[in-house]
């Protein structure tokens, strides 16, 4: 699943070590996500999303969606 | 620049409760236990140098969990997130099904070479009841 976690991060100036201890995951989870390897949960996409003041489909995009 | 961390977000997903089984100290606690019991068993059996031997091998397997906190991996080991609770039930899977594989493949052999089978039968009929009671179980709690 693509996704923007990686620029969003980046332009608020968060590590992933910093992202990871906001969202209650490792640093290997943020890594992860953002090069498309995990696809995290619902409540996780959410938390990610909240976080960044965006909405949900503004950060993740179904690969093949409409 | 970089900017500040932010506060402590209120967004962070609810994490599932810590289960005791997840704690470093329960990891080591059950290796210590598993080799007292191979050392039991091997001592019994008129091995005491083997049951030695491998309660060494299960306390050094144990202490990695108590001391290897700077290792992201360990640590997770103790303390799964939810990517490493996916990785971890995948694993799971995976090592069950070569289990059943290998249980299959012995129990041809044993049939090939004129034995009964056990005890694979056995072990394939208990793999079969647990797969389908835990079918039957998720499905209702799901």
């Amino acid at each position: 699943m693509d996704n923007q976690i990686r620029q969003l991060r980046t332009d608020k100036g968060l590590s992933q070590g910093q992202l990871a201890e906001a969202m209650g995951v490792s640093r290997q989870t943020i890594n992860s996500i953002e090069t498309g390897r995990y696809t995290p949960s619902l409540p996780l996409a959410i938390a990610l999303a909240r976080f960044f003041a965006q909405p949900v489909e503004e950060v993740f995009h179904a690969d093949g969606a409409p | 620049m970089p900017t500040a961390p932010p506060d402590p977000p209120q967004t962070s997903p609810r994490q599932p409760p810590r289960r005791v089984w997840e704690s470093r100290w329960w990891v080591f606690g059950t290796a210590v236990f598993l080799g007292l019991a191979l050392l039991v068993a091997n001592w019994v059996g008129g091995h005491p140098g083997a049951g030695v031997a491998m309660l060494g091998v299960m306390v050094v397997f144990g202490s990695v969990f108590l001391v290897g906190r700077r290792s992201e991996t360990i640590r997770l080991m103790g303390q799964p997130d939810e990517r490493w609770r996916t990785i971890d039930l995948a694993a799971t899977a995976i090592a069950g099904l070569v289990l059943i594989l290998i249980i299959i493949g012995a129990f041809l052999w044993e049939l090939a070479h004129g034995r009964d089978g056990s005890p694979y039968t056995q072990l394939a009929a208990i793999s079969g009841v647990t797969y389908l009671a835990a079918l039957l179980v998720l499905r209702w709690r799901s």
